[in-house]
């Protein structure tokens, strides 16, 4: 008899089908303890089980807590803040994507209803409205006796806003408001009981007078109120390329090359700060730590340090622009009074992002940002490192110099850097260029060593007739370029590794001789 | 043919370039004027924003934010005249709605208005009341938090009168105070009485239901203790009480009961005895068994951490001064008793009698035994005790007696 027939077939179907069946009535089974089980457990009634991740983080002052009843508590504090931004989290969330998701646990019954109606309204006209606040000054009002109820004022709220319809952009809108706010503490969260939209106040000037040693007139960078040029260039320590402050940190090397760079007769050098690195919105102490040793060394050998933000970050959505504005505070306000540092770099070559990441948004991301770095250090110059002279006139007036990055031909320098210059009336620093040493199969042995200092001889003896300032790309050659940098194909990397004066050996190269003027 | 076909498109390009012209020029031209300029509005009606425009086709979107949303509004061009509709959900709240009216993605004028809570509806109240109980005293206090709001759930604006009342015994207070930031709110002081206290709360004539907190007692004040006992023997066997005077606080208010107290007791030997007991109705009744031998008990109560009475003395007379014991069965039998008590009735069952077994001054052995009808028995089996003589000691309640060697015979 065959082992085929229609009666084996048969039984294994009915054996599989049962043994299916019962693993569905398993599942289903399990599924239903499962639902049953949830909210048994305690901690899950008292909500102290919800850990928050930074998805949010405006900036909050309060400017004043003295109120007629109850002394606020610090801790109460933390939890009311945080579960006051979750409100305007989940409200600019249901606003974005049109959904109610989050807003029963941020705002109470009476009140939720009155966001649900817009949500539903916007829905049916499809529209959809990206938010984000940028800055709160809550001003407690009061704080009833039992704990349970609490009154402020959210003075000059900064909301700012992308409005769609039908999905098509129909404007931007930034718009200050204050909020009478009252929350009630119901099942351990803090939920918006009241809301009151009210006309803004007029801001308070910040009386601070800043202190800076680098400042400009008109396109002259001075320091201490004398001209300076600068004359520099853009520095990885040789074993950590794009890795200034990792794990290879070491004092002793930087302290080695910024002499070598200093007896090169360069006096400034331009340093990246990686978003993700350093710790995103809540920034490492450590890295902050070794930033900070690497400042005190340049300001003891005598070398101005422009520090570039946000490398290797390009996401400008709003979304994210509270945490990038952290990000950026922590690290601007806690060195505002470093002497070593000449100058924030707000991000380098932004403009390559303009076509994959909306050039709208990402203007707008670094026109708020110069706002958030002004504010948080009035002291040092700002900014933006773009990779043509073309763009670089976009947001000029946000800037106190523009930076640009020179990779065209050499003979172009003088006449991209003076236009540029007469358009802006502000200082122009050509911050990157260079080329690389490398010959090779992947170039079709375009370069050479002879001909990156031939490059870098003639280059030089136009900045010194036009008394450029100047920051050469880059004072290593690399052993490994990471993939984000150039690309992964070995015609990129090839190329990247070989930018520096100084070759893998620690030998100078020829060019060395044309670091400066 | 070249010619002619000039003499066509050139006419038509010509109508075609002055026809962008005319829409450009038109489009540059359009302004808008808003008409309505009422400032304010009253909850619940409705709202409408015009325009007066040069352009009788445009139409430009109103975008508008309000407390609880964000939206855009379309518009309608009546001939020149636009006019937007504000949703019926925006006008039932109230705040500053700000508006931008927007065109062709530029930005050409905004404004605001406010929408204040409509008093002609009926007044709503809400009220918070905390904390819920409060003690006895002039620096405790609750406080009422009453948020008057009109129909649509919109606070009341500052200023507006809310009265705050509050009833306790026969003392009624009403007192009147005004909103601000949504809230009215008083202190109500505590009472040196201890009892229940009502309130309430009225706004334009809307009144809240009845609140209720608790004035309980505060903190007991020191206190006094009492002992009351049957008689004053150490039986071991009846019960002491120990009674405390009527706790009250510093007003003259019982304290709650169920105020636990802790009696502790030291012994003649500084040995620590304790007992406890809860109040009802102010007094706490702690029981203290007797002690077997003649003892004076010091007795001092607490309310721990908080009240305290002074110490006194209990003392405890001893039930017997000697009592009868009597070797038999080759003195292998050890009869105490018949152990006779203050009537020179039987001790009741259960009086402990010890006895110590001693060989040429060496303690070997500890025996104890409880008396049954004033008798206890000890035999001392000849396997266990192998030696020629024993000495021993009796003790009990609290007398002791040492007997003669007694000499034993061996197998």
């Amino acid at each position: 008899m065959k082992l085929i027939n229609n009666r084996n077939i048969y039984k294994t179907a009915f054996a599989l089908s049962f043994i299916l069946i019962s693993i569905f009535t398993m599942l289903g089974i399990g599924r239903v303890l499962d639902y049953l089980n949830t909210g048994a457990s305690r901690t899950s009634m008292l909500h102290l089980e919800t850990e928050s991740e930074d998805v949010y983080l405006p900036k909050v002052s309060w400017t004043n807590l003295v109120n007629p009843a109850r002394e606020m508590e610090k801790n109460t504090l933390g939890k009311l803040e945080r579960d006051y931004l979750f409100s305007w989290y989940v409200k600019n969330n249901a606003l974005e994507h049109n959904t109610s998701k989050g807003i029963a646990d941020y705002y109470t019954q009476n009140t939720r209803h009155n966001l649900y109606q817009t949500v539903n309204y916007n829905k049916a006209h499809d529209i959809t409205i990206e938010n984000t606040t940028l800055k709160h000054f809550p001003d407690l009002e009061f704080y009833s006796e039992d704990g349970q109820l609490v009154v402020f004022k959210d003075r000059n709220v900064i909301e700012y806003q992308k409005i769609y319809q039908n999905k098509k952009l129909l404007s931007i809108v930034q718009d200050t408001a204050s909020y009478q706010v009252m929350m009630l503490l119901e099942d351990g969260f803090w939920r918006v009981r009241h809301l009151l939209k009210m006309d803004a106040e007029p801001f308070i000037k910040d009386s601070i007078q800043p202190h800076p040693i680098y400042t400009v007139s008109k396109n002259k960078i001075l320091k201490n109120n004398k001209p300076y040029t600068i004359k520099g260039i853009n520095y990885y320590p040789k074993n950590s390329a794009w890795d200034t402050f990792g794990e290879r940190f070491n004092k002793d090397t930087i302290a080695q090359d910024f002499d070598i760079i200093k007896k090169a007769n360069l006096n400034t050098v331009r340093i990246f700060i990686q978003y993700g690195d350093f710790g995103k919105a809540v920034i490492h102490p450590e890295k902050m730590q070794k930033l900070k040793t690497f400042l005190d060394l340049a300001q003891a050998k005598n070398l101005a340090v422009i520090v570039t933000l946000f490398d290797f970050y390009s996401d400008y959505t709003l979304e994210s622009w509270t945490l990038t504005h952290r990000h950026a505070e922590n690290i601007v306000s806690t060195f505002k009074d470093h002497k070593a540092i000449l100058a924030w770099d707000l991000k380098n070559e932004p403009n390559l992002d303009f076509e994959n990441r909306d050039k709208g948004n990402v203007l707008a991301w670094l026109e708020h940002m110069t706002t958030v770095i002004k504010e948080n250090d009035p002291n040092h110059l700002l900014t933006i490192g773009w990779s043509n002279s073309v763009e670089a006139t976009n947001l000029s007036d946000k800037v106190d110099f523009i930076s640009y990055h020179f990779y065209n031909d050499i003979t172009h320098v003088e006449y991209e850097t003076n236009k540029l210059m007469k358009s802006t009336q502000k200082p122009v620093v050509i911050e990157e260029f260079g080329i690389p040493s490398y010959g090779g199969i992947w170039n079709f042995w375009e370069s050479s060593i002879q001909k990156q200092a031939d490059y870098h001889k003639q280059i030089q003896t136009y900045f010194k007739k036009n008394d450029y300032s100047f920051m050469s790309w880059t004072l290593y050659d690399f052993p490994q370029v990471p993939d984000q940098v150039a690309g992964k194909w070995p015609w990129q990397k090839y190329r990247q590794k070989k930018f520096g004066f100084i070759d893998e050996k620690g030998i100078n190269k020829p060019a060395f001789k044309y670091i400066s003027n | 043919m070249i010619k002619k076909s000039l003499h066509i498109v050139f006419p038509i390009l010509l109508v075609f370039l002055f026809a962008f012209a005319a829409a450009k020029i038109n489009n540059q031209a359009d302004s808008f004027i808003l008409q309505s300029k009422q400032q304010r509005f009253i909850a619940g009606k409705p709202i409408t924003l015009s325009f007066s425009s040069t352009s009788k086709t445009a139409n430009p979107k109103l975008f508008l934010i309000h407390t609880y949303g964000k939206t855009v509004l379309d518009s309608q061009n009546n001939n020149g005249q636009i006019t937007f509709k504000i949703p019926a959900m925006y006008c039932l709240k109230t705040g500053v709605l700000s508006w931008y009216l927007i065109q062709d993605e530029t930005k050409i004028t905004n404004g605001s208005f406010t929408i204040l809570p409509n008093d002609n509806t009926v007044t709503k109240i809400e009220n918070y009341l905390g904390p819920p109980s409060l003690l006895t005293g002039t620096d405790h206090f609750t406080m009422m938090v009453a948020i008057p709001t009109d129909k649509f759930d919109n606070p009341k604006q500052d200023g507006t009168e809310v009265l705050i009342k509050d009833q306790f015994l026969n003392d009624i207070t009403v007192t009147q105070k005004t909103t601000k930031s949504f809230i009215a709110w008083k202190n109500i002081y505590s009472r040196t009485k201890s009892g229940k206290m009502l309130l309430s709360t009225e706004c334009n004539n809307t009144d809240s239901k009845e609140f209720e907190t608790e004035v309980k007692p505060s903190i007991g004040e020191d206190f006094t203790i009492d002992f009351s006992r049957n008689h004053s023997f150490a039986d071991g066997n009846q019960i002491t009480s120990l009674t405390t005077s009527i706790i009250k606080d510093r007003y003259g208010n019982l304290v709650g009961d169920g105020t636990l107290v802790t009696f502790q007791v030291v012994t003649n030997e500084n040995v620590l005895l304790k007992t406890y007991a809860s109040t009802i109705n102010g007094v706490a009744i702690g029981q203290l068994l007797h002690p077997d031998h003649q003892d004076t008990f010091k007795v001092k109560a607490y309310i721990t951490g908080i009240a305290q009475s002074k110490t006194i003395s209990i003392p405890y007379l001893p039930l017997i001064k000697n009592f009868k014991y009597t070797f038999t069965e080759k003195n292998r039998r050890i009869t105490v008793g018949p152990v006779r008590s203050f009537m020179k009735q039987l001790v009741p069952d259960g009086v402990k009698v010890e006895l110590k077994i001693f060989r040429n001054e060496e303690l070997l052995e500890t025996k104890i035994v409880e008396t049954n009808k004033g008798i206890a028995t000890f035999i001392l089996l000849a396997p266990f005790y192998p030696e020629k003589e024993y000495q021993f000691e009796i003790t009990t309640l609290g007398i002791t007696q040492k007997t003669d060697t007694k000499q034993y015979e061996v197998n």
